[in-house]
């Protein structure tokens, strides 16, 4: 029985460790070791990099991440929950609006940004159409700038919070909601005190699966943002590229997923409660 | 699918693999820098195959042969990374003697100041870095201070990349554009962080459509993305920046590693043919390194001054050189700065 069973994990544990583990020990390696004059790394062993991250300048990049990826997070839970919960109580083509949800993942994200920079920049179709409707004199400023930044997070990751609140959601029981209306409950306040404190688990999973992602982002900072905004995952790409500067690159990255797992079981730990 | 099919088809991939034993010549190059015709030409000749594969920045050409077990035979390198792969023993020394064409090389790169007796590479392709603008505009910038007036709020752009927006800045600061003199990089730093709140993004070739559809009206863009972009619009102008710009060159190197030496000379020599640079130099509207292919080409082309500037004006130029790296860190330091700012 015991044989059985480690031989059934093995598969599992031998890809965590191959293909999780050995890479993010190579990873730490390289955060304590030395800079090479052309990229790569060489000895000593150092924990220099580390002492560099606590510098002011990238402490207030990691602080601009969380804020940004916060607040799309934020976002993605607004307009994600109300989505979900329609899906999940609507009584037909339930399997059509989740597939509408998932349909953008049929793309890549980088043409899909695109798509948005076409259709936000100053002759993009909106200013334009604004333009000819006499409704402002010059083209707003949509592009290359944090809110840019923002709703291109938005629109990339709200997929991840949709799915697992409408999972959670699709669960409840409908008598639940059938008593709290007998019970004298009008609707609203049976969305707020019976379906949200039961739609926690999913909104939790869902803020953590945007969250994460939207903190490491760099491929939108860097077209929605026009370069102007760095978030920490352009940070980690910059060492890794142009800076050459490898160590540091590995050690940022380390410290943004012990920031990440801080949070995620503090999170954890909360949601464990409630349940 | 049943075994005997199974196997069959095993031993067709195991004979797929081996038939015919021709070589297989690994070639890393820039996006869109040889004709459609190049490979299979070459193919054909020499009877061989070519894998083919492009990078986007120096950077991940060079984290990838870095190894030393990359699998590539013939790279391209820009300028100042050809003294560093070497000072990294990547690159094999070539042997002259077997490059027989080598004499077709322009005048200008039979001695690059990055590698005078072309002992590890061959001038491929060059160009340099100023400013593609509107002709729309009131006052032509002719200099890069001119992209730190107000009359360009949120209509200008700079290169995301450190080298270049460093570049410009020095070169305003009168300061060679490979300095790593912390005083002159801390003044460049802040003539950055001055001009960003003018600046609508900094972005690389992706500006192009910008430039052409007028969003933007002037961006800091390399000489031949310009030309691309100007034969798409009669409404473009370039100019190289009266304090001085960036000259950079792409180079063709055989990697230390190559285990297919013989094919990979060929390979260089054949691209430096003047019929096979010329054709490349056409096709993809590049500036060649190649003196004899530069003197087929069609007259529009072989004069265009943006592609091959004059004397006059390429002595404003300077090439990039590696940094040492001190220096390289402090910019990359700044650099998060003026990102942050």
């Amino acid at each position: 029985m015991k044989h059985l069973r480690a031989a059934f994990l093995a598969p599992g544990v031998a890809v965590m460790a191959i293909l999780f583990f050995a890479p993010l020990l190579i990873v730490l390696a390289y955060s304590l070791l030395t800079r090479g004059a052309y990229g790569g790394v060489v000895p000593p062993w150092t924990g220099e990099s580390y002492a560099r991250v606590f510098d002011p300048l990238y402490g207030e990049i990691l602080y601009r991440s969380v804020w940004i990826a916060g607040v799309s997070t934020a976002l993605c839970l607004a307009l994600g929950f109300p989505l979900a919960l329609y899906i999940a109580r609507a009584a037909r083509h339930k399997g059509l609006l989740l597939n509408l949800v998932m349909l953008p993942f049929w793309t890549s994200f980088l043409i899909r940004t695109y798509a948005w920079m076409f259709l936000l920049r100053d002759t993009g179709l909106i200013n334009s159409m604004l333009l000819s409707l006499h409704v402002i004199r010059e083209p707003l400023p949509l592009l290359f700038n944090t809110g840019a930044v923002i709703l291109g997070l938005v629109y990339g990751y709200l997929p991840f919070m949709v799915l697992p609140l409408y999972a959670t959601l699709e669960k409840l029981d409908p008598y639940l909601l059938d008593a709290a209306a007998d019970l004298g409950a009008a609707p609203f306040v049976t969305v707020w005190r019976v379906v949200v404190p039961l739609a926690k688990p999913g909104m939790v999973a869902g803020c953590l699966l945007v969250f994460i992602p939207c903190l490491g982002a760099y491929l939108t900072p860097d077209l929605m943002g026009g370069g102007k905004t760095v978030m920490a995952g352009n940070l980690v790409q910059n060492q890794f590229t142009t800076a050459r500067d490898w160590p540091f690159g590995a050690a940022v990255s380390l410290v943004l997923m012990v920031l990440v797992l801080v949070v995620t079981r503090a999170l954890m730990r909360r949601t464990e409660e409630l349940l | 699918m049943n075994r005997r099919i199974f196997l069959m088809s095993v031993a067709g991939a195991a004979l797929g693999c081996t038939r015919g034993h021709k070589q297989r010549l690994n070639v890393y190059n820039w996006e869109n820098y040889v004709a459609s015709s190049t490979i299979p030409d070459f193919e054909r000749e020499f009877d061989c195959r070519v894998r083919y594969a492009t990078y986007g920045s120096a950077e991940e050409m060079l984290a990838k042969v870095m190894s030393g077990n990359s699998g590539w035979d013939v790279i391209f390198p820009s300028n100042s990374f050809v003294q560093p792969m070497h000072e990294l023993d990547l690159l094999a020394q070539l042997d002259h003697k077997r490059l027989t064409n080598l004499s077709n090389l322009d005048a200008r790169f039979e001695h690059p100041a990055w590698d005078p007796p072309l002992e590890w590479c061959v001038p491929y392709m060059h160009s340099a870095t100023g400013i593609v603008y509107s002709k729309s505009v009131s006052r032509r910038p002719l200099a890069w201070a001119d992209l730190w007036t107000d009359s360009y709020q949120r209509r200008v752009t700079m290169l995301d990349d450190p080298a270049e927006v460093f570049a410009a800045c020095l070169r305003r600061l009168d300061q060679s554009i490979n300095s790593g003199d912390p005083r002159a990089l801390k003044q460049a730093r802040d003539l950055a962080i001055q001009q960003k709140p003018l600046l609508r993004a900094y972005l690389n070739e992706e500006v192009r459509d910008q430039v052409v559809a007028g969003d933007v009206l002037a961006a800091q863009m390399w000489a031949q993305v310009a030309q691309v972009a100007m034969d798409n619009s009669a409404n473009l102008a370039f100019s190289f920046p009266e304090e001085g710009f960036a000259l950079y060159a792409d180079n063709i190197c055989i990697l230390r590693e190559s285990k297919h030496r013989e094919l990979a000379y060929e390979f260089v020599n054949y691209l430096l043919r003047p019929n096979v640079a010329a054709a490349i130099a056409i096709d993809m509207r590049t500036a060649t390194a190649n003196g004899a292919a530069r003197a087929t080409l069609p007259r529009t082309q072989r004069e265009n001054t943006i592609l091959y500037p004059a004397p006059e004006v390429l002595a404003r130029g300077e090439w990039f050189a590696p940094l040492p790296g001190p220096a390289q860190r402090l910019r990359d330091r700044y650099w998060t700065e003026i990102k942050s700012a």
